[in-house]
Formats: C-alpha cells, sequence, structure tokens
C-alpha cells in the first residue's frame, strides 16, 4: 500500500497548502483589497464567486475527461478504468459543491448589484446548466446502478455534456439578442483588489484540487472494500 | 457496409411491423401530447390575442415531454426475454442497433407531432407564415431529440428510477435545441421577432451532426457493461 499512502501524503500537503491560500486570500480581500464605491462590502462576494465558477468549469472538464479515460479504458485496463470512474465521481461531487456556492453567492451578489437575483445572462444560464449537468451525473451514478452500466451511462453523459457545453453556451449567447453580453467581471483597477481576485482564485483551485484528490483516494478505498467484499462471496459462497 | 443497410432495414421494420400492430407507444404519446395542449391552453389562453409569442414555446414543450413519454417505452420490448442481449450478440454492430432505435424512435416522434401540432395550430390560431422553416426546425429538432433520447434510453433500460432518470438526463443537453426550435418556430408563425431563423436552422443541423456521430460512437463504448 506504498502508493496509497504516497497519495494520503500529497493530499494532506495539497490540504496544508489550500488551508495557506485560503487565509492569505481571506486577509487580502478584506484587509487589503479596498471598498469598492458603489456596492461597498458586498461586493467582495466576488472574489470567492468567481473563483468557484472557474473551478467548476475545470472540475466538469476534468469529469468528462475522466468519462473517456473510463469508457476507453474499461475493456482494457480495469485498474485505469477504476482509476477514472473514482475521479468522475469525485470531480462529480466536488462540482455541485461548487456549484451551489456559485448559484448562491451570485444572487446576493447581483441583488445588490444589478437589483434583481436572477437574470438569464449567458454567463449565469450556462452556470445553472453545468450545475444541473452535475446533478444528472450524480443521480445517475446513485440510482442507475453503482455496477459496471450505471458507471457507464455516467460517464457517457460527461462526455456528451462537452459538446453540450459547447451548443448550450452558444445558444445562451445569441438567445437574448444578436449583440454578445457585456462583460460584467471587468473594472478591477485597484492593484489590490487584483491581487486578492488572484490569490482568492489560487485558494479555491487548490481547495478543490485537495477535496478531489482526497475523494478520489476515498472511492478508490471504496472499490478495493467491494472487490474484497466480492472475493469473500466467491470464495465462500 | 451494405450488410448494415440490411441489418438496419431489417431491425427499423421490425420495430414498425411490431409497433403498428400494437400501437401502444404512438398512442400513449399522441393522448398525453393533445392533452398537455389542452391544458396549456386553460393555462395560457386568458389572453389569445399574444398566443404567437408563447405559441412556438408550447410547441416545444410539448413535443420534448411526449418523445420522453415514447423514449421510456422504447426499449421496453428489447427488455424482455432478452432481446438487446440477442442483438447485440448477432453479427449486427452496436452502431446499426443504435441508429435503427434512434430512427424508430424518430418516425414514432413524427407521427405524434402531425396530430398535434394540427391541434395547437387550431387552438391557438396560430398561422405558418414560413412552412419551410417550421418543418425544418420540427425536423431537425426532433432527430436531436430522438438521438440523445434513444442513447439514454437504452443505457437506462434496467435502472429503477429510469423514467425519472432520463427527463434528468436528457432535457439538460437538449436545451440548446429548445431554443433554437423556438426561435426558428417564432418566425414560422409571424411573431415579431427579429431572429434570422436560417442561423438557428444551421445550429440545428449542427448540433443533429455532432451528436448523431457522438451518441452513435458512444452506444458501443457504454452498452458493453
Amino acid at each position: 500500500m506504498a502508493r496509497g499512502n504516497l497519495w494520503v501524503r500529497i493530499g494532506i500537503v495539497l490540504a496544508v497548502l489550500a488551508a495557506a491560500a485560503v487565509a492569505t486570500a481571506l486577509y487580502l480581500v478584506f484587509f487589503v483589497a479596498p471598498l469598492e464605491a458603489t456596492m461597498g462590502i458586498v461586493q467582495k462576494i466576488f472574489y470567492f464567486h468567481v473563483g468557484s465558477a472557474m473551478n467548476m468549469m475545470l472540475a466538469f472538464g476534468v469529469c468528462a475527461l475522466a468519462g473517456a479515460t473510463y469508457l476507453a479504458s474499461r475493456p482494457r485496463s480495469a485498474r485505469v478504468a477504476a482509476v477514472a470512474d473514482a475521479i468522475g465521481i469525485a470531480t462529480a461531487e466536488v462540482g455541485v459543491a461548487l456549484g451551489a456556492i456559485v448559484l448562491v453567492t451570485g444572487p446576493l451578489w447581483a441583488k445588490v448589484a444589478w437589483g434583481t437575483y436572477w437574470t438569464w445572462e449567458p454567463r449565469l444560464t450556462l452556470s445553472l446548466m453545468v450545475f444541473l449537468l452535475f446533478v444528472a451525473y450524480l443521480a445517475l451514478r446513485a440510482y442507475a446502478g453503482s455496477d459496471r452500466f450505471g458507471r457507464g451511462v455516467a460517464a457517457g453523459l460527461s462526455i456528451l455534456g462537452l459538446p453540450g457545453i459547447y451548443f448550450i453556451r452558444v445558444a445562451v449567447e445569441r438567445w437574448g439578442g444578436a449583440h454578445p453580453q457585456v462583460v460584467y467581471k471587468g473594472g478591477l483597477t485597484h492593484p489590490g483588489m487584483r491581487q486578492a481576485f488572484f490569490a482568492s482564485v489560487i485558494a479555491m483551485l487548490l481547495v478543490t484540487a485537495t477535496l478531489v484528490l482526497m475523494r478520489t483516494l476515498v472511492e478508490r478505498r471504496r472499490q478495493q472494500v467491494d472487490a474484497l467484499f466480492l472475493e469473500i462471496d466467491r470464495t465462500t459462497g | 457496409m451494405i450488410r448494415a443497410w440490411r441489418q438496419f432495414v431489417a431491425i427499423v421494420r421490425k420495430d414498425l411491423v411490431v409497433e403498428f400492430r400494437t400501437r401502444e407507444i404512438l398512442l400513449t404519446m399522441a393522448l398525453f401530447s393533445m392533452l398537455l395542449v389542452i391544458v396549456f391552453a386553460f393555462a395560457f389562453l386568458s389572453d389569445p390575442t399574444r398566443a404567437r409569442d408563447y405559441g412556438p414555446g408550447i410547441i416545444w414543450v410539448t413535443v420534448l415531454f411526449a418523445s420522453t413519454i415514447g423514449q421510456n417505452r422504447l426499449f421496453d420490448r428489447e427488455r424482455e426475454n432478452g432481446c438487446l442481449w440477442s442483438l447485440l450478440l448477432s453479427p449486427t454492430g452496436a452502431g446499426t442497433i443504435f441508429l435503427a432505435k434512434a430512427t424508430t424512435q424518430l418516425v414514432f416522434t413524427l407521427l405524434m407531432e402531425l396530430p398535434t401540432l394540427l391541434l395547437i395550430l387550431v387552438f391557438f390560431d396560430l398561422p405558418v407564415v414560413r412552412p419551410g422553416a417550421f418543418a425544418g426546425a420540427l425536423v431537425l429538432g426532433t432527430v436531436a431529440l430522438s438521438l440523445v433520447g434513444t442513447l439514454f434510453s437504452a443505457m437506462l433500460m434496467n435502472a429503477r428510477m429510469k423514467e425519472v432518470l432520463l427527463p434528468l438526463v436528457t432535457y439538460p443537453l437538449l436545451v440548446p435545441v429548445v431554443i433554437a426550435g423556438v426561435k426558428v418556430t417564432s418566425v414560422a408563425v409571424g411573431a415579431p421577432v427579429a431572429e434570422d431563423p436560417g442561423t438557428w436552422l444551421r445550429f440545428l443541423l449542427g448540433f443533429d451532426m455532432i451528436f448523431a456521430v457522438a451518441t452513435w460512437f458512444l452506444f458501443g463504448r457504454m452498452i458493453r457493461a
């Protein structure tokens, strides 16, 4: 189990780094970045909100990649398939958590910034759809069986999600009219704000990586326990 | 290639013949869609002057829901007696089986759409100003619905909660189809929207092409448990 221990140690190191990064980011956000003129302290939601959104998209990409690896390696190498499958469920669960953060902090910020909790602006709509795809993935894993069939369906969904997300993005961008939407995430003029923004994105990235790694390790353990159960059943049944 | 075509035709013909004898799927889809149209009429028609604004949306919601009803039953007959596994064991390629089932689903949904659309056009008093765009959007959209729906209907054939899982999984992927379809249909019924139906029809065509290849390829990978 030497290899397993190595990854656990990497996970602990990552967790410590993530904690340090979050602490740094919080300090920068609350003590270095200035209060924004019109929105005041509510603007500071923005820092971790954007980091969460970016990492949710990254998690989706990794989930799709893991799904493709799973389906491709399933007939050849059971171990690679098992690892890919574990990464798939890990990124999906962390992605749902990140999506929940994005979809709660976003409206809280929007109510003060735009006067309304929700608009059907392209970026919001896209985040909602990615979140829904993650939820569908988890539902498949939970209810379509945890056998090879169920895992294959979920992997297929995550793969189809990639062109799906592209088409959703094109469709919602043109949905509200032919002109492209104004980017609302601009205007970080103060260097203190830029530092805080950069730090919070890095912090969320480290947190995401830690959570995904830990969840993958847990899933791998669960797979090994399952295999042992099957072995016991087979030899004593 | 010729053999694959003959296998494809054989499976499609088998499904159509069996279905036309019992008409189970066709009747359930048609009845459900017509009832849905009536419910929509009561829900929306308090202001009939603006029917052109929400009419296209109603068309697409009805088509989407009714096609899901059909997809739930599409593999019912294959599940009994292990027919799907027998099909897969035969020299027929998995991709051919998938395309045959998707085509069957396409035919059923298009057949269901005919009376449904007639009912909607009559109840909501919608003119078909541009019949080419109207038909094109519906055909291309139904192809997309059939491809995605057939893939997941097959995979969820034995799942416990497949009636709930199927829409949960397919609808997020099909949202672009609904957006594009409603845009084109709005122009086709003469709603005052400034949209270019050509762009959205090309969008639907691109969606169909990419998803046809993707679903066709993935079916073989996913079905081999």
